[in-house]
């Protein structure tokens, strides 16, 4: 049963990119990348990460498509007749047809990979509590990747501070703009 | 190997370094009238006025073009067209209006003198060889040209008994006619440069009856050519004498070229291109290298063909009468046109090695002779007829070379050249008193106007036709003599000469029939024919004694007298005889030599005669052939139709030719493929261009795709 | 969960391949950057599924924990591109008025 349920997430998973890549309105991309993450958090969770399932919907669906639906709000996107630019014409251009053959190599690499050197089969069972257990991952964290973990943190402070800066409102443009 | 000190080969001496100032001094004299035309040129040019001149650069500057050199060949750049164009006549020479000399007047001076001094030296160095126990041939200091080592390419002044004869002719006859020269032109807007260019050439062809080898001989041979290219074309403006110059630079070209073939197979036989030393050096390589010598000088005799204007090489000659007068007396005469039989008789040796080359230089010489022969027969211009009798009698002196006789061959030169440059000198005398005119069906009768002419043109008549006891008689008979005597088919070549002397005699005497006597058919009111001043005429009268007397130059053996200049001749030419009589000596009895001389004359007086008769009363006898003998007299009047053919089957597929390289070959083919890569590089541009078209998107597609291949190629190749 | 290990792989490679379409075709910058971070996504489900992999073999003693960890980094380096490039949208948005890519082209030639 959790295998079908497996099959049934995945499909989930690839109908919602294929929305996300395929709406016309950007609200309805966001929608269906929720969509696609959920599906995702629970294939993690069926896979045995039950930490990472619970990442997954807190930061990214959580935080980031929050962040993106934030923007498109600001900027008003969403309405349709705003910035009616056909987008999905974009498909029927001649570089699409590049486009597509890049994705197409890309499945095809992978596909090559997974089935050219063999697996190895799965000989023991799923451990109790799942892969990634919360003590063996916090000890892997503060041990073993300790530095990563501290960069990632000034990464983050300097994120901060770019973004403030990047999105800052400039004094002088503010009396011109509107015009 | 040659003793270098035998007399053949005499060593340089700085004695006789007085030798290098016989060509040396023309040269200088060409200079300096180059000089002098150039100032008296730059003085003729519009001053740069105010106003409206109009520009006159496009005739191009004299004071530019005018940088002359002797050595270098003179551009011909435009004189100011100051005056109007000039009224053309017929062939007319200088138009009716006349230049003032200026500066340039003293050209003629400088030339002559140069002339003058060169004739007194040569003079000297005859004296010099005739005196008791002189030694055969002297030469001046040696100068390397180029050292390469194994093979020496040296210049120097070499004077035995033929060159100095030689010398004498050259000098002698071209101071003559310089004089006549600074009478002729006179009024000629070119004044000082024809003269510049009469010297440089007289330098040339020292140079080459002067120098001992045959690259010397060569350069003057080159030189000579240039110069006739120069005069021939001296009046340009009017077109055709231009392309004249041009078509017997080209002929000669053509010679040139086998007379280089011919010197290399001389230079790897002997291993050097000292004429004397190939002389002397004949017999002893003559066993083995036989064909190579027959090939070096069967090209050598090409090249001489091409000078000399025998069969396949002549119809230049005709063509080069579009030069003034007394250019066609001093070059196409007496002496560039000699330059091949000069080699011929200076390589005796190899030439009397093989008996096949002697046999094809006597056909070509007489086929030449009789074609040209005919051809004067029915010529209208007076100087059209001379330049085919004088093609006719360098026939003859070939005849001489190939009979073994050489010096007869040189003793009808020298008679040659006294009497047709007294022939050609009083045809212009002629022409200038009549007004440029040239045609003689349009003279007649002149004889009481011109009386100096005309005694001294009937003197020169009757030495060509080979009246008896006059120059001409003796040295062409003298050439027929040593045909006969050959046998073999030397009997046919003998048979057309004798033929050809008769048509020789007749068409000389319709000449002065139809110039000087009978009704005058011109109006006597229009053009008043006159006399020619005496700067003109005396040379006249020094060659008509010279044409008269020269005979006792060589009297056959019949009259018991010594001939002069065959015994004079002799250390030149016994190595040719020598190897000749080792095949056999061909020797005349005394009664077949008067039997040849008595026909001889009988022939001569009668054709004479016959000729002056018919043509006494008038054109009637011309004309009358011309209607009822319409084709034969089309085609003896072109020449035997010979040049015809040339421009049909050689200058007309060769302009072809250009003209297929010029436009398909180099303007699709070559232009094509120049502008076809500059265009490909352009396109490949435009399209790389669009590449960069500012959009983030398309920049990131063609990257993902590059690497996407990359990563594919990678799984692939693992 | 009994999926043989490839086909979690194929997954991702699917994901991922339609995550680089929609980057390279999209004009819309935001959907763009959506495009990566399901393009993120994808390498993730590949780490953990390479987790699951060396876990299930034979002879494994430990959970193999790098995968998981390799995939919390990823999703905090999304986050701060994800931050980082909408700020810079919306600077684009002030200054040209637009989000289309196709309009935003001054480097052109």
């Amino acid at each position: 049963m959790a295998n079908a349920l497996f099959y049934l997430m995945s499909v989930g998973a690839v109908a919602a990119a294929l929305g996300t890549v395929l709406a016309r309105n950007p609200i309805q991309c966001v929608l269906s990348l929720l969509a696609s993450f959920f599906c995702l958090a629970t294939i993690y969770l069926l896979a045995g990460f039950q930490f990472l399932a619970a990442a997954q919907i807190l930061v990214y669906a959580g935080a980031i498509m929050v962040l993106f639906l934030f923007v498109i709000m600001l900027l008003n996107l969403g309405n349709p007749g705003t910035d009616d630019t056909t987008d999905t014409a974009m498909f029927r251009k001649k570089g699409a047809f590049v486009g597509v053959l890049v994705a197409a190599a890309t499945m095809a690499a992978g596909a090559m990979a997974v089935t050219a050197g063999a697996l190895p089969e799965a000989a023991q069972a799923m451990p109790e509590h799942g892969i990634d257990e919360i003590p063996a991952l916090a000890g892997e964290m503060f041990g073993r990747y300790l530095l990563p973990f501290e960069a990632i943190s000034i990464l983050l402070l300097a994120t901060a501070v770019a973004v403030v800066v990047l999105a800052k409102r400039d004094r002088k443009d503010a009396p011109r703009k509107g015009a | 190997m040659l003793d270098p000190q035998s007399p053949l080969v005499p060593t340089p001496d700085a004695d006789h370094d007085w030798l290098w100032l016989i060509p040396a001094l023309p040269l200088a004299a060409s200079a300096l009238c180059g000089a002098l035309h150039y100032i008296e040129a730059r003085k003729r040019l519009p001053k740069p006025a105010a106003g409206g001149h109009g520009h006159q650069g496009g005739h191009g500057h004299d004071a530019h073009a005018h940088a002359h050199d002797s050595h270098a060949h003179d551009s011909h750049a435009h004189d100011s067209h100051g005056h109007a164009a000039h009224h053309d006549d017929a062939h007319g020479g200088h138009g009716h209006e006349k230049t003032p000399a200026g500066v340039a007047a003293f050209a003629p001076f400088l030339a002559v003198a140069s002339m003058l001094v060169a004739f007194a030296l040569s003079l000297k160095g005859f004296f010099l060889l005739r005196a008791e126990g002189a030694p055969e041939a002297i030469r001046a200091s040696n100068w390397s040209w180029i050292d390469t080592g194994s093979f020496p390419i040296d210049l120097t002044m070499h004077l035995d008994r033929l060159s100095s004869v030689m010398t004498l002719v050259v000098t002698g006859i071209g101071s003559l006619i310089f004089i006549y020269a600074s009478g002729y032109m006179k009024g000629d807007k070119g004044y000082g440069k024809f003269f510049a260019f009469l010297a440089l050439f007289a330098f040339s062809m020292l140079m080459l009856v002067l120098s001992s080898s045959l690259i010397g001989l060569f350069v003057g041979w080159e030189g000579v050519g240039l110069c006739s290219y120069l005069l021939i074309g001296f009046w340009y403006e009017k077109g055709w004498p231009a392309e004249a110059g041009q078509k017997a630079f080209v002929m000669n070209r053509v010679g040139d070229a086998c007379f280089l073939i011919g010197s290399f197979l001389l230079a790897k036989t002997f291993f050097t291109l000292d004429m004397a030393m190939i002389a002397a050096d004949t017999a002893g390589k003559l066993p083995e290298f036989g064909p190579k010598l027959f090939l070096a000088g069967l090209f050598l005799f090409l090249g001489a063909c091409g000078k000399s204007a025998q069969l396949p090489l002549f119809t230049w000659l005709p063509d080069a009468m579009a030069g003034p007068t007394p250019v066609s007396a001093l070059i196409h005469a007496a002496t560039m046109v000699t330059a091949g039989i000069y080699l011929v008789v200076r390589l005796n040796p190899v030439f009397a090695a093989s008996p096949e080359l002697l046999t094809i230089v006597g056909v070509v010489g007489v086929l030449t002779a009789f074609i040209a022969g005919s051809t004067a027969l029915v010529q209208r211009d007076i100087k059209k007829v001379l330049a085919y009798s004088t093609v006719s009698q360098l026939g003859y002196m070939f005849v001489g070379l190939a009979s073994g006789a050489w010096a007869a061959a040189v003793f009808h030169l020298v008679t040659h050249a006294f009497f047709k440059a007294l022939l050609f000198l009083g045809a212009g005398s002629v022409i200038h008193g009549m007004h440029e005119e040239q045609d003689m069906h349009k003279m007649g009768g002149l004889k009481k106007h011109m009386p100096a002419t005309f005694i001294t043109f009937m003197c020169g008549s009757a030495a060509l036709s080979g009246l008896p006891l006059l120059s001409g008689f003796f040295s062409k008979d003298e050439i027929l003599a040593h045909a006969f005597a050959h046998g073999g088919v030397y009997m046919g070549i003998w048979a057309l000469g004798v033929a050809t002397a008769a048509l020789t005699a007749f068409y000389t005497w319709r000449m002065v029939a139809l110039t000087f006597f009978g009704k005058e058919r011109f109006d006597a009111a229009k053009t008043h024919p006159h006399e020619s001043p005496i700067v003109m005429t005396l040379p006249l009268m020094v060659l008509a004694v010279l044409s008269v007397f020269g005979g006792l130059l060589g009297l056959p053996p019949v009259f018991h007298v010594a001939h002069a200049l065959k015994e004079w001749l002799e250390p030149v030419t016994r190595a040719g005889d020598a190897i000749i009589a080792a095949r056999g000596a061909h020797v005349l009895s005394h009664e077949v030599e008067w039997a040849l001389l008595g026909l001889g004359s009988v022939v001569a007086i009668v054709f004479a005669t016959l000729g002056f008769k018919k043509h006494v009363g008038g054109t009637q006898c011309d004309q009358s052939f011309a209607a009822t003998r319409g084709r034969l007299h089309a085609f003896l009047s072109d020449a035997w139709t010979i040049d015809t053919k040339y421009t049909h089957w050689i200058v007309q597929p060769v302009k072809l030719l250009a003209f297929v390289i010029a436009v398909v070959f180099d303007q699709f083919a070559i232009d094509g493929l120049v502008n076809g890569v500059a265009g490909f590089a352009k396109s490949l541009g435009e399209r790389t261009r669009r590449l960069a078209n500012g959009k983030v998107a398309s920049y990131g597609l063609w990257m993902g795709a590059v690497t996407a291949i990359l990563v594919l190629v990678l799984i692939w190749n693992r | 969960m009994t999926v043989p290990h490839e086909h979690l792989f194929i997954l991702s490679a699917i994901l991922f391949a339609i995550g680089t379409a929609g980057f390279f075709l999209r004009r819309n910058v935001i959907v763009v950057l959506m495009s990566v971070e399901l393009m993120l996504n994808a390498a993730n489900l590949a780490f953990l599924a390479a987790s699951r992999m060396h876990t299930l073999q034979a002879g494994a003693t430990q959970p193999s924990l790098e995968g998981p960890m390799f995939a919390i980094f990823v999703i905090v380096v999304a986050a701060v591109e994800a931050a980082v490039g909408l700020a810079l949208v919306i600077a684009l948005y002030r200054n040209q008025q637009t989000v289309d890519l196709e309009q935003v082209s001054a480097l052109k030639n």
